[in-house]
């Protein structure tokens, strides 16, 4: 005979329960929805009521650019990230434990270090007299050295390096939910080790794929400090747009257009991504 | 047989000398610093000319630093406990609750964790300008939980989620009342969520770096926030070795973390 | 009238539209075992919450020695309660889980100390005092959560499915255990199950639930041999069901057609009793005798398998109208020896023993 599992067998006032969730309500409704609306007003407020504001940034091919190069850099992580992490994820969702240890060690180690540290570490790192040049032309691969900050490059290479683990953990999860039992029957089905790749593997880890890649993307288009610091000034991005027209030129009207356009695209996909991979109703 | 490790012929060693691969590329800059950090050379040359302890010298002998380290330890702090409280409240009422829109609320609770900070930073910068509470102690503890609440409601909702809630139904039949059950029982059983609401929480805090940016004054400022406007400056040595110790101080975390976890399964 | 110890009085639970519990009262003497026995959703488990406290119910009193429970909060109502999972504190010892109740009471450390050691006696766990709950077996944490539930003296113990993660044969030396303790201790036990077995072992008295309302409150025998209802027939002990017409009716006996012609008489009848109104006529299996040549009240049947049950061997039946009708008849009856599927028999049956329900 089936079990009866009954659940909630306790009463729960509807008050109590809200009285719970009031103080962190206040919160975010006071210094999250209040200010970023406040922000959003100023764009259509200031200097004077109008979308000119909204004219001048996407009317010009300076802040064109700024879009472009974000899309761009987000873009290319997010392909570099999947690329490089799958395997890796695909490795250690199987690989004997002790070794798997020490690799989600290096991961997290790397994922926890503090960020500056990190981006500080790879503007030492990719200078033109840092140790990837000099290694690059002690082994005569190159002459002169390359230019690999104060440019996309070097934000490609920084915002990489941040958020390959974000892709890797995730995607292990994914992985490891699949039986193998799957991918033994598939084999003695006659698939190849290609087929068995391209028909059954992938095709069961890519609702893990989209979402990582998605989250990958949506955290790179609005990323600050690494295109600020690995960037330069003639490659910027769009968080960065924002932070400087409100802290150099102090146009809060241009800076609240800059970010309600950031924060559009960024809900729109987390709104794709709470309705087809929300983590809650199982990917 | 592509998940099994034995079985996987040639793709083997593909994919462990990729692994092998990217845990250098992780690992690399991190020792790099380390290694700079004691190198003589004030350009960073690599392998560094000499050893030497100067650039922790010149760390310690400046004390804005060891200040902003002690302002990030105490907003830190603050922040963790407001953020384990008020996370353990939202998470408690989300698990219990029986409310239309309660998801959408959960989503509305996480928000602040995927939202480009840059736009909350700016924001709020707006608003603490307006209230006249910019570069303030109170400032920096509000923004700074606003981005690690999420942590603590994911870490304890997730902990909750796990828990029977009939075991806290036989504590209050044992004779406690609801909230004597809840700290005496609940609250241990789920010890290992809170705990890592607190660990994320401070981690969230103490690494802050854009929405610290702006809510700093040229008086009060976080570690991260040194850090920033020094290396705006140049990329002096003494930076590699505020790096290092800061991986040092995430190394220990580690430590304590995974004692903490093999505390709970013996 | 003598007030009962406790009683349950026209309990009603809604919840938006949906009725879980429609009207139930029942009283209950002091040192009784009450089982509450239906499927699930038959409301047992929602009166046992409403209990506890932790249900309000949408009408009806429960009076625990003349006095209302209903206005006492859960956690001072000094009722003790096993659960259906294993609800022991995870971080707490054996001893620590047992003491709980009375540290929440402040009772002195000798008084507690004393009074753990023989709560685990009771439940033959001694020396268990200072393992962590996860390290044991489902069974002996069922043990500590009945110590814990016992410790504190509680007038009234709640029992909701409490073995049903357990194994069969574990189950069952829990269950002697239990009624060893109750009658150790005297407690009033109300105890909630689906296993109409675990019921008649346990119970002095059972209630049997359906659909929110109960059909029979009794002891074993009394629901296994005059069930009220068809449900209460059905869920205790195995029973047939022929489809039959009311003849005649009188004194609650009534004289029943069954679908091939033949009239049965004096078959004790439940419910309305109009005459030509259909009923159904209950038959247990181990009521039915089976015979191999005609007999002139029989009910012609063919035999379709014959399965060995140890003690036992059950023999399947149809009418020729095609209902099943199982016979059970003790292993090595002259009657089935080298019966073979597809022969034709006759069943008959003491009409006393069979109940039919309008």
């Amino acid at each position: 005979m089936a079990v009866t599992v009954v659940t909630g067998a306790v009463k729960t006032k509807r008050g109590a329960t809200l009285g719970y969730l009031l103080p962190a309500l206040l919160l975010i409704a006071l210094f999250f929805i209040v200010p970023v609306l406040m922000l959003l007003m100023r764009s259509v407020l200031e200097p004077e009521v109008g979308l000119q504001n909204y004219k001048a940034l996407l009317g010009s091919t300076t802040y064109l650019r700024v879009f472009l190069n974000t899309f761009l850099v987000a873009g290319v992580v997010t392909l570099v990230s999947i690329v490089v992490g799958y395997p890796v994820a695909w490795l250690l969702a199987i690989m004997p434990q002790k070794w798997s240890r020490i690799v989600l060690a290096i991961i997290i180690l790397s994922m926890w270090t503090n960020l500056l540290a990190r981006t500080y570490a790879w503007m030492v790192l990719l200078q033109r007299t840092g140790v990837i040049n000099k290694t690059l032309m002690g082994l005569g691969l190159i002459d002169t050295p390359l230019a690999l900050v104060n440019n996309l490059v070097g934000v490609t290479i920084g915002m990489t390096y941040i958020m390959l683990p974000f892709v890797i953990l995730p995607l292990m999860g994914v992985i490891r939910t699949i039986d193998p039992a799957i991918l033994r029957a598939a084999a003695l089905c006659g698939a190849g080790k290609m087929q068995c790749f391209l028909r059954v593997l992938l095709p069961l880890s890519l609702p893990g794929i989209a979402a990582g890649a998605l989250m990958v993307f949506v955290m790179s288009l609005g990323y600050f400090v690494t295109p600020a610091l690995l960037g330069g000034t003639s490659n910027m991005m769009l968080a960065e747009l924002v932070a400087q027209f409100v802290q150099s030129l102090v146009n809060w009207g241009m800076g609240g257009a800059a970010a309600l356009v950031l924060l559009v695209v960024t809900l729109a996909l987390y709104a794709v991504q709470l309705r087809y991979f929300n983590p809650a109703r199982g990917t | 047989m592509l998940l099994d490790f034995d079985k996987l012929g040639g793709v083997r060693t593909l994919l462990i000398a990729l692994v092998a691969l990217v845990c250098l590329f992780l690992i690399l800059p991190i020792v790099f610093i380390a290694a700079l950090s004691f190198g003589s050379s004030q350009w960073l040359i690599f392998p560094p000319p000499s050893w030497t302890f100067k650039w922790y010298q010149d760390l310690f002998a400046d004390p804005r630093w060891l200040y902003s380290a002690l302002t990030s330890l105490k907003i830190a702090a603050i922040v963790t406990v407001l953020s384990v409280v008020i996370g353990f409240l939202a998470a408690l009422g989300l698990d219990r609750g029986r409310f239309a829109g309660r998801d959408l609320l959960r989503a509305l609770f996480l928000t602040p964790m995927i939202l480009p900070v840059v736009v909350l930073a700016v924001a709020l910068y707006a608003l603490f300008l307006k209230l006249g509470l910019a570069g303030t102690t109170i400032a920096f503890v509000i923004a700074h939980l606003l981005i690690a609440l999420p942590f603590s409601i994911i870490s304890i909702g997730n902990a909750l989620e796990g828990f029977d809630r009939s075991i806290e139904d036989a504590a209050i039949l044992c004779g406690a009342n609801p909230w004597e059950a809840r700290l005496r029982v609940t609250v241990p059983a789920i010890s290992h969520g809170i705990f890592g609401a607190a660990v994320f929480s401070f981690l969230a805090s103490w690494d802050e770096v854009v929405l610290a940016i702006f809510m700093a004054s040229p008086t009060l400022q976080t570690l991260p926030v040194k850090i920033w406007t020094t290396l705006r400056q140049d990329l002096t040595p003494v930076i590699a070795a505020a790096s290092t110790l800061l991986i040092a101080f995430t190394i220990l975390l580690m430590i304590v973390a995974a004692l903490f976890r093999k505390g709970r399964k013996a | 009238m003598t007030q009962p110890f406790l009683s349950i009085n026209g309990i009603r639970k809604n919840y938006g539209n949906v009725t879980a519990v429609k009207n139930v009262s029942m009283d209950i003497a002091q040192g009784e075992f009450m089982t509450f026995l239906g499927p699930s959703g038959s409301g047992k488990s929602t009166t046992l919450y409403i209990l506890a406290g932790f249900q309000d119910p949408s009408g009806g009193d429960i009076l625990l020695n003349g006095q209302s429970l209903l206005s006492t909060p859960s956690h001072k109502r000094n009722i003790g309660m096993v659960f259906q999972r294993y609800t022991l504190f995870p971080h707490l010892t054996v001893g620590e889980n047992v003491a709980f109740p009375l540290r929440i009471r402040r009772r002195p450390q000798a008084e507690i100390a004393e009074r753990v050691k023989a709560a685990l006696k009771l439940v033959r766990l001694e020396g268990f005092e200072d393992r962590m709950p996860a390290l044991m077996s489902g069974g002996q944490q069922q043990r500590v959560a009945l110590a814990r539930a016992l410790v504190y003296n509680p007038p009234v113990l709640l029992m909701d499915e409490p073995l049903s993660a357990l194994d069969k044969k574990l189950r069952e030396e829990i269950q002697f255990e239990i009624r060893r303790i109750h009658q150790e201790t005297g407690v009033t036990i109300l105890y909630v199950t689906h296993d109409q077995e675990e019921a008649l072992r346990l119970s002095d008295r059972i209630a049997v639930f359906s659909q929110g309302e109960i059909d029979q409150i009794g002891t074993g025998p009394e629901l296994y041999s005059n069930p009220a209802t068809r449900f209460v027939a059905g869920f205790i002990g195995d029973s047939n069901f022929l489809d039959a017409t009311v003849v005649t009716s009188n004194a609650g006996k009534a004289k029943l057609a069954l679908g091939d012609g033949a009239v049965v008489e004096g078959v004790p009848l439940h419910g309305p009793s109009a005459a030509s109104s259909r009923a159904s006529l209950m038959l247990r299996p181990e009521r039915l005798s089976l015979s191999r040549v005609s007999v002139p009240s029989g009910i012609a049947v063919t035999v379709r398998d014959i399965t060995f049950l140890g003690n036992n061997v059950e023999v399947s039946t149809a009418t020729p109208a095609g209902v099943d009708l199982a016979v059970r008849l003790p292993f090595g009856h002259e009657a089935i020896s080298s019966l073979a599927r597809g022969e034709q028999a006759w069943l008959t049956f003491d009409t006393a023993s069979a109940h039919a329900f309008a």
